[in-house]
């Protein structure tokens, strides 16, 4: 074993990928540079995204040094931690709130971490953990075996789910939900049962469209006088943003005015005509197809498509399920995330605020998204010695 | 093998999620096709659409001084919540921030009208309002539609308007009257701290919603002279309707509050001060996107007034008393009396020292401050227009100087006999001033007129171009024509014709004794002036200095000094016109004199000339009453004159009985007013002298 350890293997599509995004995003950022609101408009965004990159790809090399199997250990401890971050900023504090949500703890750095961002991850390393270890333990499939599978995700999904959800942060929630749908689609439950859920899903989600559309006011007055009065106002800013005063209508109309003048080829660098309030982070998007275009926006499309593909045909060559369901659960991540952030700045799907991930500014978040990777690349460097294995057999 | 059996349903799920993502992702470049490449030129378009809009905020008004640095009016600072609504605001956006506004602030809603209910209950019932409408009724336009719906609102519907609700209409009703991107004041007075705090916090909740400080005008001499400073507009009021274009073009705002009368309106392009303008840049959707500074504010110039307000005052208090003497005096006679006027200048330069207009109320007895009657209204001057007349009759050379007329009745064929009060013999021209004879001035005004040999119960043959020199000569004083006194408007009196008429003789006769044109006491004020200094026709000023504004509390850098302005000299040589100064001299001053009585010990040489003007008043039923003018001009000290007046006191009764006396009360108010400004001299120059003497 020890001679193929030596063969470790980085993977240099996707590193590639990588790469090609973090350029993009700093090379973008520095066009920012006088584009921002003026108290931090002096601030090197692209220069300490940069620095944050090196850090992150620091990181991806310290989990290259574990073999991926070795983290299945950790997975327990890691859901407990993430958990109980959630769960302090309500208790404990260090919690910090900003636009009526606490989401960040407060570092004496002066610097803000959200523990959704690590929960992220740690979720999908745990959920990777559970469904393999179910597997393992579970020779035949039959009804029991669907249920308790779909049980234990279910069970460990909703405490961060909810933790988060109260914070409110929607969008994380929604990100949370999208790895574990993505999981329990290859954890091996029956198409049944997958088919009954999605049944389920799809009448709740009918019921909730008819009910709103049916009786918009109450509906609205109801969900007013809850915390997640800001989705409602979301959701009306999304269907027609001229008609609302809320700010995230003028997010939508801002966002919308700003690509749609980018039109085929774009206005060049570094032109901008039309301004969004930090627009480094989950708004970047904007800057990209502004400066560039159909054609640039759909350059970086593609980039985040390649990203994904590799991420997925790395799940596919791995033998151990493990590293499988962890490539999916953060493929659930990134997929989702990638969605919703440019859906949303193209008035495809309501307004969250979700980083785009490489491109938007941001220190935790990054760093997260790098470590993601680096578990990406490390089941990619460890799925020779299974290769043998199996040629072997 | 178990593994290998448990994965093989792998590689097809994550294919089929492959797949899911490619048909999402492939979802986002055909719709950033749609948005980009289909939509793109109209997005454009709509950015290139942004305007650029300039708002303006007030500032507050300069100030007024009189002539020591004494201030007259000064501005408040009051809290304010003002709104300024984006462009293309709907009624619907108004109704929701009302309703959130309604929450913070209290606004009576006493101002709400039955039409603001009706239309609030239908915002809030359209479906119902609209349901009601008869078929034939919804064949109408919108406009017609609503109407009906108005008319089929009934008192039950009314009637289920809660005084919550009440209040929002309310608040709502001041919303809907604010321009858009023009701040429009809410609620000015009395917000209480608690209020103006409680809106600072919820700014971000209210869209357009500002609390600001307006400025408020104070009076800080309690009315005095505020009748001649005049009013602005309220904010409600805002530009007056038949000046809306004239301040529009001048980049007022609707609501701007303007100088509306007196000074205030005379000098509103001093006293307004600059705007603070603002550019914002708006999008299509009416939004702001960028505001930036144009100008910085600057508040209004300050004016300090020729008005010494102490004068003024006291002025007032004498014109009052004495108005109220003469009626208390013989309360039978003089009922139809019921103001007097009074002006005080300096006959050098035209300043105006005080002036001062009493309408005393019969009812309730208290005295209504008119003062600017004194420019406003004119009247019968009586015998003061003398001296015009003499130098009329001299410098056209009728009579000589020093010519002895034997002042008896005159009688022409076919009218009443004229004469003066009483047959004064032979008097020459300075004693016909003294004593004022009628004669001498009817003789004067015949031999103008080209009659040089009266002889008694004969016509007389009289042109009209002697009436024609007689006014021109009176226009040099400033009879019959505009002062051109620094206020919006004054009157310039009746001036008669002699087109058609036959008996010119006789109007030249009124003419020269004051009975035929009438005058205002400032224009009177303007011809004693004119005797006093040496002939020279001065612009009567109420404004002297217009100072830029400062922070502090004084005076700021003198921005212009309005200079004295002689309009003309009359054409009369300087020895004609000291001729007629000693006539005014011997008047007050010498035993028989017709102003002797009141001005015997005056120790400031006095001069000047009284009169008497013989009016009427027509009732409703049509019967009439004969009333006296009493008036009164002059200045001192006689050698170099510093200060020069003119009364009028219309309206007295006249004394029938011989045995009775009349109460002089022009006399009165002359003797008393420059006893109250040669007083007041002495008073400040020993204070000077005392501050000197500190000081060393």
């Amino acid at each position: 074993m020890d001679y193929r350890k030596n063969e470790m293997k980085v993977d240099t599509f996707l590193v590639t990928v990588i790469f090609a995004l973090i350029a993009i995003s700093s090379f973008t950022l520095y066009t920012l540079i006088d584009h921002l609101p003026a108290n931090i408009r002096g601030q090197n965004f692209h220069i300490r995204q940069g620095i944050w990159f090196t850090l992150g790809a620091i990181g991806i090399a310290m989990i290259m040094i574990l073999d991926f199997d070795r983290y299945r250990k950790l997975a327990w401890p890691l859901y407990i931690l993430g958990v109980g971050m959630l769960a302090g900023l309500f208790v404990l504090p260090w919690g910090f709130e900003a636009n009526g949500a606490t989401r960040w703890y407060l570092l004496p750095t002066n610097q803000t971490i959200q523990p959704s961002e690590f929960m992220k991850v740690f979720l999908a390393i745990t959920l990777a953990h559970v469904i393999a270890r179910h597997n393992e333990k579970w020779q035949t499939k039959n009804l029991t075996y669907d249920l308790v599978l779909l049980g234990k995700i279910v069970g460990l999904t909703l405490p961060p789910l909810v933790l988060i959800a109260i914070q409110p942060d929607v969008g994380s929630s929604l990100v949370i939900l999208s790895i574990a749908a993505f999981l329990i689609l290859v954890s091996g439950i029956r198409w049944r049962v997958i088919l009954v859920i999605m049944a389920i899903a799809a009448g709740i989600a009918t019921v909730i469209t008819v009910l709103y559309l049916t009786f918009t006011a109450q509906v609205t007055t109801f969900i007013e006088s809850t915390p997640f009065r800001h989705i409602i106002y979301r959701v009306q800013a999304w269907q027609d943003p001229h008609l609302y005063e809320d700010g995230s209508a003028m997010q939508v109309i801002k966002s919308m005015q700003s690509i749609g003048s980018g039109q085929l080829f774009g206005k060049g660098i570094g032109v901008y005509d039309v301004y969004i309030p930090e627009r480094h982070t989950d708004m970047i998007f904007t800057a990209i197809a502004e400066q560039f275009g159909f054609i640039g926006s759909s350059v970086v499309i593609v980039l985040y498509f390649l990203m994904i593909y590799r991420i997925i045909q790395i799940a596919l060559e791995c033998k151990d399920p493990f590293g499988t369901y962890l490539c999916v659960g953060i493929v659930g991540m990134f997929a989702y995330q990638i969605f919703q952030n440019i859906g949303m700045s193209i008035q495809l799907l309501p307004l969250t605020g979700l980083p785009l991930p490489f491109l938007s500014y941001g220190g935790t978040s990054l760093l997260i998204y790098m470590a993601a990777i680096g578990l990406i690349l490390n089941v990619h460097s460890r799925k020779r010695s299974f290769m043998f294995e199996t040629e072997d057999n | 093998m178990a593994i290998k059996k448990q994965k093989s349903h792998l590689p097809l799920r994550l294919n089929l999620l492959f797949f899911a993502i490619f048909l999402l992702f492939s979802l986002l470049i055909l719709q950033l096709g749609v948005v980009q490449i289909l939509y793109g030129q109209d997005a454009q378009e709509e950015i290139d659409r942004t305007e650029n809009v300039t708002s303006q905020t007030p500032v507050p008004r300069g100030r007024f001084f009189d002539r020591n640095g004494e201030m007259l009016v000064d501005n408040n600072a009051t809290f304010a919540i003002t709104y300024t609504p984006r462009k293309n605001v709907q009624p619907d956006d108004n109704l929701e921030l009302a309703e959130t506004l309604v929450n913070y602030i209290d606004i009576d809603p006493e101002s709400v009208t039955q039409r603001n209910i009706e239309d609030y209950w239908i915002m809030q019932n359209t479906e119902e309002a609209a349901s009601r409408l008869t078929d034939e009724e919804l064949t109408g336009n919108d406009q017609e539609q609503y109407y009906s719906m108005l008319e089929h609102i009934s008192e039950d519907d009314l009637n289920s308007i809660t005084d919550e609700e009440l209040e929002v209409i309310a608040v709502k009703r001041e919303l809907d009257q604010a321009y858009e991107l023009t701040p429009h004041i809410i609620k000015r007075d009395e917000i209480s701290q608690e209020e103006y705090a409680i809106i600072a916090e919820n700014l971000t909740r209210l869209p357009g919603i500002n609390v600001t400080t307006d400025w408020e005008r104070v009076d800080t001499q309690d009315g005095t002279f505020s009748n001649f400073i005049g009013r602005i507009t309220s904010a409600e009021e805002g530009l007056p309707r038949q000046r809306l274009d004239y301040f529009l073009s001048r980049n007022y705002s609707r609501n701007d509050r303007v100088g509306r009368s007196g000074l205030e309106e005379q000098y509103e392009n001093y006293l307004s001060g600059h705007k603070e303008v603002r550019r914002h840049e708006t999008d299509s959707s009416g939004r702001v996107i960028n505001s930036e500074l144009i100008r910085q504010g600057e508040r209004g110039k300050d004016l300090v007034l020729s008005v010494d307000i102490q004068l003024q005052k006291q002025l007032d208090q004498i014109v009052q008393e004495e108005l109220e003497n003469a009626i208390n005096a013989y309360p039978q006679r003089n009922q139809h009396m019921d103001d007097a006027m009074a002006v005080m200048m300096d006959p050098n330069t035209g300043e105006i020292l005080a002036m001062s207009g009493q309408t005393y109320n019969r009812e309730d007895g208290e005295f209504i401050d008119n003062s600017n009657r004194v420019l406003s209204h004119a009247f019968m001057p009586g015998s003061t227009v003398k001296g015009a007349t003499i130098l009329a009759g001299i410098d056209s050379g009728v009579i000589s100087p020093g010519e002895v007329i034997n002042d008896r009745p005159i009688n022409i064929a076919g009218t009443a006999e004229k004469s003066s009060y009483r047959n004064l013999g032979n008097v020459n021209d300075i004693e016909a001033l003294k004593l004022s004879s009628n004669v001498y001035m009817f003789l004067t005004a015949l031999r103008m007129g080209g009659e040089f040999d009266y002889q008694e119960g004969e016509n007389v043959n009289v042109g009209a171009s002697g009436y024609y020199d007689m006014v021109n000569y009176f226009k040099q004083f400033g009879f019959g024509v505009e002062t051109g006194v620094d206020f919006p408007s004054e009157s310039t009196g009746f001036r008669g014709s002699v087109e058609g008429r036959e008996d010119i003789g006789g109007i030249m006769m009124d003419l020269a004794i004051g009975q035929h044109e009438t005058y205002t006491t400032l224009q009177l004020a303007q011809y004693a002036s004119t005797i006093a200094n040496g002939g020279y026709r001065m612009e009567p000023r109420i404004v002297k200095q217009i100072h830029d504004p400062i922070s502090a509390e004084g005076l700021g850098p003198v921005y212009e000094v309005r200079e004295p302005k002689a309009l003309n000299k009359i054409g009369m040589e300087d020895q004609y016109l000291d001729r007629v100064r000693e006539g005014f001299r011997q008047a007050f001053q010498e035993t028989n004199g017709t102003g002797y009585s009141e001005f015997d010990d005056a120790e400031y040489s006095p001069a000047g000339k009284t009169g008497t003007a013989q009016e009427y008043i027509y009732h409703d039923d049509g019967s009439r009453t004969d009333v006296e003018n009493l008036s009164l001009v002059g200045y001192a000290p006689h050698d170099e004159p510093e200060v020069s007046f003119a009364i009028i006191v219309p309206k007295t009764g006249i004394v029938r009985d011989m045995n009775e006396t009349q109460y002089s009360a022009n006399l009165k108010i002359g003797r008393r007013a420059l006893d109250a400004y040669f007083d007041l001299k002495e008073q400040r120059g020993e204070e000077a002298e005392e501050l000197e003497e500190q000081e060393e």
